[in-house]
């Protein structure tokens, strides 16, 4: 058998060559036969007609010869698919339904797939980027500049490239300035990474202040002037010139969607640079990894580290694929996360197959006088099964042709969503393989999921029928099977209905928490100052005193102050041991720490339980939360006592603040420190970013526009962006709000299909049952008495499905617990209250039409009827 | 080709396969050597030799190579694989078997 299919299979693959060897060999065979009878004496030209005729017919020969190497099956598939078309044309109104369902099952399915493989598997815009590698020395994700020309130099690798992507500039732009995120570049960096461009060419060696503009830029910000090249854009107060576009399928090297808007070349020497290098064919991972060793060997001879050595920490990763992800930190959740989806969808899925399978219940059971002559004409029943198959492959097929499409719809779409994140991050998905693949791969399970049993049916129900000539009496099984699926999908959509209404739930807590501060009356204003403007920190400083004071002079004003880390969007935290002057023995604590200017309590409304804001004479002090007051020094009064530890030195409380939200919604318990603004710098803050949070009198949208330009006359060349405190919260709000999108849109789509499914076998078994129905009304049934019938078998589906579906999502959503804020709990059973009144408004919905249909049923015609 | 060379049902196999134990073989030379051995009682049509080729080759019990016929063409030998040699020993046993069966019939009947 093996060999067999083997030999079949090395004929697909070299079909060419084996029918030019059979012409060979037929020729071979008449030109010696001809041979052989002029031999005899024959005229030459006699002789090959002889041999022609004695041979016989070559294409039939031929034709016979290739059957033995095909595949039979594959014909047989391809007659079986001819006759499912014929059979479905003949059905229209059964086709559009169930392909659908299909389409809306796969096109959940694999968009959902494509975002996670875009997120997780994102193929690097570079050339061959099998032999491309990031390279981490000494444990650092980023290298000095001058670490990195040794590295280039040194020829351990074919090609040295560097990039520091979370980089910006401020572009002035007419009257305003706006931030750009840009990633400089090594000047060799396009040669070296191969990155395809649009249009123009990529930054090379020794060019200054040019820059690559991303196509969605080039495309919004730049009109997509066709004469972009040579275009000069002030960047920093300095003119570069754009010498090439990226594509508009450009992905970057960091991956998951980040989509900055320029590449430029490294502006300065104090740059930092991750590492990506090219390794020459054939070099072992082993190999490379001890030659790094050697050059870092070197590198530390030259430049000592401050501590450790450089080659005890290297890594040289992978650009894309598993390669890629297993080496990344903190991938988990972010799996877990997809994975959850995808449980998600595929249980849309299977209501999606469940109806589908309804679907041809009924017709099978309908089509069983068919079936049985086809049995009786002498087809096997595991023909007849292969024939039903077909019939649901196609279905298949179809549904998952309609599912891509709508996902290439979704991805569209998807690929216009600004997500309020930090940096800019957008979901490009887009069709590949890889989807192709997954796609054909759910098109034939669910066609197998959806086809299988009704084809089983099928062939019974018509076997059934041969004997019997009733196809009534088989239909009992197909219905309690049909029943079962019903049920089934009303309690897969009741799952994820709870998770959708939970996520919903969590939403509006979240939406109307209170994070401790004020959002009714306060403004954000970030600026970006130009670096190389600000080196010198005295000019920073007056900058930053000079604007708080015109901010607080504009109209409408209340309060301003200076903040490092606006709340709920971005967080440094500190673990450390801490001493108290009372308590020598340190404890080992978790904090918060912000740095504040004078005035930060009274704008944001926070109350200080004890002690006074900071005052500009304030040196080593801190303000403390009052879980940190708690936790260090008890009940007692902590203003005027000193706290300790390694990162923050000995510090003298002098206020204590509320507790309040610092990153999300669920940081009662969490601890803070605040001091000083401008004091010690908190690691990895840029010293050219101000926020300035203000109070408004009023909204604080009446005093945006007058808080915007009393910065931009300050300093032009400042990026400024202005928002309320409240919508600042998107990105706080995101995950709940994801998760509300998903779960809920997921959900409804879901309770929807069910629906069809319930509406659906109620009219099937209306349809059924029209000839006793007729006869109850002939025999005196009131229309009430014909009315329980349909609202019986409903009530039955729904009361299972409601009683299973409760049942299993109490256990399947205690897992969302960790997505979502202390005070919404998964298991509230107003939840499932909810989503049970839901369900069943529906599922009255779904009865209407069967019922109505079971009412208008007349006698005579019903018994007429057969 | 008149109705006295057609060939007995499902031997076809057996027979290509007893003239390729001789060694390896072209499709030409079978059905000559066919003809010759049953002194022209047996005709192989050539239109149903190569699609039976064809599938003991699918089978795997003969092997087709390239090679120079003694008229010196391009021609394809067949020749039996280890395989191929069970198969004719297990039908040319069936077949006997068959036949002494038919002539046990045709005698005692």
């Amino acid at each position: 058998m093996l060999t067999e299919l083997y030999h079949r299979i090395s004929y697909l693959l070299g079909r060419r060559r084996f029918e030019d060897d059979l012409d060979d060999e037929v020729r071979f065979h008449l030109e010696t036969r001809a041979e052989e009878l002029a031999a005899k004496g024959m005229p030459a030209s006699k002789a090959r007609a002889q041999a022609r005729r004695e041979f016989g017919s070559t294409a039939r020969m031929q034709e016979e010869t290739r059957g033995a190497w095909q595949f039979h099956w594959a014909e047989d598939l391809i007659a079986d698919l001819r006759y499912a078309v014929r059979g479905i044309r003949r059905n229209p109104g059964f086709a559009v339904t169930a392909i659908t369902c299909l389409a809306l099952g796969i096109g959940a399915n694999t968009t959902i797939f494509s975002v996670a493989s875009a997120a997780l598997f994102s193929r690097p815009s570079v050339r061959d980027p099998q032999s491309l590698r990031a390279i981490r020395i000494g444990g650092m994700s980023h290298a000095p500049m001058e670490h990195y020309r040794f590295l280039r130099d040194a020829g351990v690798f074919n090609g040295l490239a560097g990039e520091n992507e979370e980089m910006q500039a401020n572009w002035r732009s007419g009257d305003t300035t706006v931030r750009l995120y840009t990633v400089q570049v090594t000047g060799n960096f396009f040669e070296v990474t191969g990155t395809p461009l649009a249009m123009g060419r990529g930054i090379q060696p020794d060019d200054r202040d040019t820059a690559v503009v991303s196509w969605r830029f080039w495309r919004q910000r730049l009109a997509a002037d066709p004469d972009v090249l040579g275009r000069k854009l002030v960047l920093d107060g300095r003119p570069f010139t754009v010498i090439g576009v990226l594509p508009q399928r450009h992905r970057t090297l960091l991956g998951r969607g980040f989509a900055p808007e320029l590449y430029v070349p490294v502006s300065s020497d104090s740059a930092m640079v991750s590492l990506y290098a090219r390794i020459a064919p054939g070099m072992t991972q082993t190999v490379a990894i001890s030659r790094l060793k050697a050059a870092c060997a070197e590198l530390d001879r030259l430049s000592p580290p401050r501590r450790g050595k450089r080659a005890d920490n290297l890594r040289i990763g992978e650009v894309e694929g598993v390669g890629r992800l297993l080496g990344e930190p903190g991938i988990l959740p972010v799996a877990a996360f997809f994975a959850m989806l995808m449980v998600v969808v595929t249980l849309v899925l299977l209501i999606a197959c469940a109806n589908v399978a309804s679907l041809l219940l009924a017709r099978a059971s309908s089509r069983s006088q068919e079936l049985a002559i086809r049995l009786s004409i002498g087809a096997g029943k595991g023909r007849v099964v292969r024939q039903l198959l077909a019939e649901s492959l196609l279905l298949g097929l179809c549904g998952a042709a309609a599912g891509v499409a709508l996902n290439l719809f979704l991805g569209s779409l998807l690929a216009n969503v600004e997500l309020p994140l930090p940096i800019p991050v957008r979901i490009e998905t887009q069709p590949d393989w890889r989807l192709l693949a997954y796609a054909a791969a759910i098109a034939i399970g669910s066609s197998l999921v959806a086809g299988l049993a009704p084809a089983f049916q099928g062939a019974r129900a018509g076997l059934a029928a041969t004997l019997k000539r009733d196809e009534r009496q088989v239909a009992g099984a197909a219905w309690s099977l049909r029943n079962l699926l019903v049920a089934g999908q009303l309690a897969v959509s009741i799952v994820l209905l709870a998770g959708g209404t939970i996520f919903l739930r969590n939403l509006s807590e979240a939406s109307t928490a209170n994070p401790g501060f004020d959002l009714d009356h306060t403004l954000w204003a970030s600026a970006r100052l130009v670096p190389e403007a600000y080196t010198a920190p005295e000019k920073l400083a007056s900058f930053s005193d000079t604007a708080l004071t015109a901010i607080r002079a504009s109209a409408g004003v209340d309060n301003a102050a200076l903040v490092r880390i606006v709340p709920m969007n971005d967080e440094v935290d500190i673990g450390a041991p801490v001493r108290t002057d009372s308590q020598p023995s340190p404890v080992t604590v978790t904090w918060y720490q912000n740095e504040v200017s004078p005035g930060y309590f009274r704008t944001l409304s926070i109350s200080l339980v004890a002690g006074r804001e900071f005052q500009p004479s304030d040196r080593n002090a801190a303000i403390v939360n009052e879980n940190f007051a708690r936790r260090l020094f008890g009940g007692a009064n902590p203003i005027g006592r000193t706290f300790e530890s390694e990162p923050t030195g000995s510090l003298v409380v002098v206020g204590v603040a509320k507790n309040s939200s610092y990153l999300s919604f669920s940081d009662r318990a969490a601890l803070a420190v605040y001091i000083p603004y401008g004091q010690p710098k908190l690691p990895g803050q840029h010293p050219s970013e101000l926020n300035f949070l203000v109070r408004a009198a009023g909204t604080p949208e009446s005093i945006a526009a007058s808080v915007r330009s009393a910065l931009d006359r300050l300093d032009p060349t400042a990026a400024i962006q202005v928002r309320s405190m409240r919508s600042s919260l998107t990105f706080a709000l995101l995950p709940s709000q994801a998760g509300a999108l998903v779960l809920g849109s997921v959900g409804l789509l879901g309770l929807g299909l069910a629906s069809v499914g319930l509406y659906g076998v109620l009219l099937y078994t209306v349809s059924r049952r029209i000839r006793e129905i007729g006869l109850r009304v002939a025999l005196g049934a009131s229309p009430a008495e014909i009315l329980k019938l349909v609202v019986r078998q409903s009530l039955g589906l729904v009361g299972a499905g409601l009683l299973a579906g409760t049942a299993l999502s109490i256990l399947a959503v205690r897992p969302l617990a960790m997505f979502l804020i202390p005070n919404v709990s998964p298991t509230d059973p107003l939840n499932f209250v909810a989503v049970g009144a839901v369900l069943c408004v529906v599922a009255l919905l779904a009865t209407v039409a069967p019922a109505i249909r079971a009412l208008r049923v007349d006698p005579l015609t019903a018994l007429r009827h057969e | 080709m008149g109705e006295r060379n057609e060939l007995l049902p499902g031997t076809l196999y057996m027979l290509v396969l007893r003239t390729l134990a001789a060694g390896p073989m072209h499709g030409y030379a079978i059905v000559k050597r066919v003809k010759e051995c049953s002194r022209e009682g047996i005709e192989i049509e050539d239109g149903s030799l190569y699609p039976a080729l064809n599938r003991m080759l699918v089978k795997g019990w003969i092997h087709a190579e390239w090679g120079t016929s003694e008229n010196n063409r391009r021609a394809r030998f067949y020749s039996l694989t280890p395989e191929g040699r069970r198969q004719l020993d297990q039908e040319t046993a069936e077949f006997d078997r068959m036949v002494r069966a038919i002539q046990l019939v045709m005698r005692n009947a």
